[in-house]
């Protein structure tokens, strides 16, 4: 293959991060205050939760299913800790790890509907976010304020100016994205997404992938919760609200598709920066916060757009590479005949 | 002239090409009112084809099509219905939620009415199911039906609800139960009396010779002859489609020297109870043993039973003597049992992932090292498959789905071979693949894979079966009905014996 064509094809396959350097280098130009470590830091800062979202439902969406749960998780997981934390006095390492598991039980019991019931994911994990939002309206009320300073350490602190969330955000996808390159495991949930019954037949076992998708979609839900908590030191009974929409969003823009079978988490990667740059931008320009919410939803239409379009784009240039192959064999025979 | 002389349908050197095959070669035949034309060939002959440009949904690439004296170059579904060519195919297509009276009247209801009046639609659906000889309600939900009932259906609903000139059935009678399959006789008997015409495509020599006035054989897309029902014998017709002698084919190198004694794979007993019974085979290390039948003999429900994709009732399963039972393909692959379905793309590949991701589905713990994938090793290990099986692509990154189906299916076998087998079940590996294709997949399967293993093979054409394989076992509704040895092998021999007829009369296990 060409090297002109090969170089094409990858930036075809990263077509999202192409759109963020575009964006950006545009915004370093007219946006004022746009380029400056602190506005960076802030756009990262307010990445991170977001980006876990995305990275979960984008797990999600590799097999082929979706998690409406993932923000009633979110505020359920830290709102049930510290309840039961006021009650039972639990110390904050415990209370972390206790939001984890809860976000991992969760996980595990929408995964195991969606993969043993055969329970469709959009119902199942609708009833899960209908039902775990009105319990948390139920017992939390409109705020859990004056929480553990360890509790809150990954939304709030700062190592030298540095905020933890941004570290812990950026590792966690790094994890991931090595995961799911040099891993049997993560291989294994490309290929159960992509065709489930070829997969089970090849030897995978489907329904633990699929679990084990939904789990990672629960705990991640679970800590994106404590970062969301640790950053206002209270636990409010809306967080979260609307924030799975902007998860597949990000998953979106990040290569990954309802069918299944595609997306990596640099992608997504990707999809979550672009978001929260446009969200940063608009700001800066102010823009009214309604139209800037208006502007996320022509983003992800115009994701869908491109997305066919670099698809018939893909196929194009492979047709040519068929062909101009086929050219090169026939010249080959005549010289040879 | 007589009325039973002239040619209702009449087809005019047709030939039908398509990107590297030809599927059709300069066909011509006539179907005459008042008569019942049969029309069969093997696998891959060309019949589908021919259904197809008949039925109006193939564009012929050159030829002439003569309806009722009207002369086209192609037919359209739009056309087919007017000139009242009514088409019922192998699986029956029908609204499940609706009911037997809506079925049948769909989609125009009853015509020259702007509202459905239910009741006299019931009252006309009723009667035609009592002139078929149809004995159910027709106000019943079509989903309470059977697979053989709703297939019946659609066969009433063109001779009777629609009453079509010229009924075109494909395979019908395959789906039906026995019941069904005699009222389908009295319909046609009834059809023929109306001096109607019917174009009737089976699998079955012994049906053909009772059901048709005359025959018509398609072999490698041509027409092979058309004979009259007087002339015919079943071993004449045996004899038509599959050929005396050969086009030259790529030889395959006899390997049965490397059959060693050494029992790999045993199965005893097995049963699914209305599928197959009392399965007893045995293969030996280096052997590879050919599974023959017709379509629902039981090929296909037997292989996945064994790897446990469906369960099964009765039976053993013995690896190297060890008695094995499978719950999952998994726990089979672990142990060293591949099996390679037959449906390429719904069960066999993975389209969105690239060729050495597929090649590596089933052996990702041999590479890998505490759960790392070793890419150098994963890389190598697919370059060389891709080389040895001659897949056409330009790097091993390349996605499944921007393949040609030769080239899928030669990645599917990579899979098998990739995952180095005690026992490879390959179901019709050789399906839907041009010749090329074809034969580098048999050429594989005999030279590379029956090496420390052992192979049982289906394939719809029992020429496949004859060229690579040891020993073939012929399965007749769901039980085998006998073997062939390889100085036996013939390919009339074995395809009559895949009608139900015994060849051996004794020695075939029961």
């Amino acid at each position: 293959m060409r090297k002109s064509t090969k170089i094409q094809l990858v930036l075809l396959d990263n077509l999202v991060w192409v759109l963020l350097a575009v964006f950006f280098v545009l915004n370093v130009l007219f946006t004022p205050a746009f380029f400056s470590t602190r506005n960076m830091m802030n756009i990262l800062y307010q990445s991170a939760v977001v980006g876990l979202m995305v990275l979960g439902q984008g797990i999600v969406m590799m097999v082929g299913e979706l998690d409406l749960s993932m923000e009633a998780i979110l505020a359920f997981a830290p709102g049930a800790t510290i309840l039961l934390s006021q009650k039972y006095g639990l110390g904050p390492i415990v209370c972390i790890a206790l939001t984890l598991i809860i976000g991992l039980a969760l996980g595990w019991f929408n995964g195991m509907c969606v993969a043993k019931l055969r329970a469709n994911s959009f119902l199942m994990t609708m009833s899960s976010q209908i039902f775990l939002r009105g319990i948390v309206l139920f017992l939390v009320p409109f705020s859990l304020a004056n929480l553990d300073p360890v509790y809150s350490f990954l939304g709030k602190a700062r190592i030298g100016g540095l905020q933890i969330a941004i570290i812990v955000f950026l590792l966690i996808y790094v994890i991931f994205e090595l995961l799911s390159r040099k891993t049997v495991y993560g291989r294994r949930f490309l290929l159960t997404g992509g065709n489930r019954r070829a997969a089970f037949i090849s030897g995978i076992n489907t329904d633990r992938i699929m679990i084990g998708a939904f789990m990672l979609a629960g705990v991640l839900s679970a800590l994106a919760g404590i970062i969301t908590a640790g950053r206002q030191n209270a636990v409010s009974n809306s967080m979260g609200e609307g924030l799975v929409m902007m998860a597949f969003a990000g998953a979106i823009l990040g290569g990954c598709s309802f069918n299944g079978g595609k997306g990596k988490p640099i992608g997504m990667l990707g999809g979550t920066l672009l978001l929260g740059m446009i969200d940063n931008a608009l700001n800066l320009n102010s823009i009214d916060v309604n139209l800037v919410s208006a502007t996320k939803g022509g983003l992800i239409f115009l994701t869908i757009l491109l997305d066919q379009l670099r698809i018939r784009r893909t196929a194009n240039i492979m047709h040519k590479e068929n062909m101009r192959k086929l050219d090169e064999s026939t010249q080959e025979n005549k010289e040879e005949s | 002239m007589t009325m039973k002389n002239e040619a209702m349908l009449e087809l005019r050197h047709i030939t039908k090409l398509y990107t590297g095959t030809v599927a059709l070669r300069d066909v011509s035949f006539t179907v005459r009112k008042g008569e019942v034309h049969g029309l069969i060939g093997k696998n891959g002959a060309g019949k589908s084809t021919l259904v197809g440009v008949i039925s109006g949904l193939v564009e012929p690439s050159s030829g002439e099509i003569l309806v009722d004296g009207k002369n086209y170059n192609s037919l359209s579904p739009i056309l087919a219905k007017k000139h009242r060519i009514a088409i019922i195919t192998q699986e029956p297509q029908v609204v499940e939620e609706c009911s037997v009276a809506e079925n049948l009247f769909m989609p125009n209801y009853l015509e020259g009415r702007k509202m459905i009046s239910w009741k006299t639609l019931n009252e006309k659906a009723q009667k035609i199911l009592k002139e078929a000889g149809f004995d159910k309600d027709a106000s019943m939900k079509m989903r309470d039906l059977s697979i053989s009932e709703r297939q019946l259906l659609l066969v009433i609903k063109a001779c009777y609800a629609e009453d079509a000139d010229i009924v075109i059935m494909d395979e019908v009678s395959a789906s039906l139960s026995q019941k069904d399959c005699a009222i389908l006789y009295r319909i046609i008997d009834d059809l023929i009396a109306k001096h109607k015409t019917v174009l009737f495509i089976s699998h079955h020599t012994e049906e053909l010779l009772n059901v048709c006035d005359l025959v018509t054989v398609i072999r490698d897309g041509q027409n092979v002859g058309t004979i009259q029902k007087k002339d015919l014998d079943k071993k004449r017709l045996a004899a038509l489609i599959v050929g005396n002698e050969h086009y030259k084919e790529q030889e395959e190198e006899d390997h049965s020297d490397q059959v060693e004694e050494e029992i790999l794979f045993h199965l005893e007993d097995f049963t699914s109870y209305g599928k197959f019974h009392n399965i007893s085979l045995s293969l030996r290390k280096g052997e590879i043993v050919g599974l023959a039948g017709l379509r629902g003999s039981g090929r296909t429900e037997i292989m996945k039973s064994i790897v446990g994709i469906d369960p099964h009732d009765k039976g053993k399963i013995y690896i190297k003597n060890n008695e094995k039972s499978y719950a999952a393909p998994a726990q089979a692959i672990a142990d060293g049992v591949v099996y390679i379905p037959e449906e390429r793309e719904a069960e066999g590949l993975i389209a969105t992932a690239s060729i050495d991701k597929n090649l590596t589905v089933s052996i990702l713990p041999k590479v890998s090292n505490f759960g790392l994938i070793k890419n150098t090793e994963e890389g190598s290990l697919a370059e060389r498959l891709i080389k040895l099986l001659d897949v056409k692509a330009f790097s091993k990154k390349q996605e499944i789905s921007q393949l040609s189906g030769g080239n899928k299916q030669k990645v599917l076998i990579g899979k098998a071979l990739a995952a180095t087998p005690t026992v490879c079940l390959l179901d019709e590996p050789t399906r839907g693949v041009d010749i090329e294709a074809k034969d580098s997949i048999l050429h594989t399967i005999n030279a590379q894979m029956r090496k420390d293993s052992c192979v049982l093979l289906s394939s719809p054409g029992v020429e496949d079966l004859i060229k690579i394989c040891d020993r073939i076992i012929v399965l007749y509704k769901g039980q085998i009905l006998d073997e062939f040895k390889k100085n036996e092998f013939s390919e009339q021999d074995i395809y009559r014996s895949m009608q139900g007829e015994r060849i051996h009369l004794e020695g075939v296990p029961k």
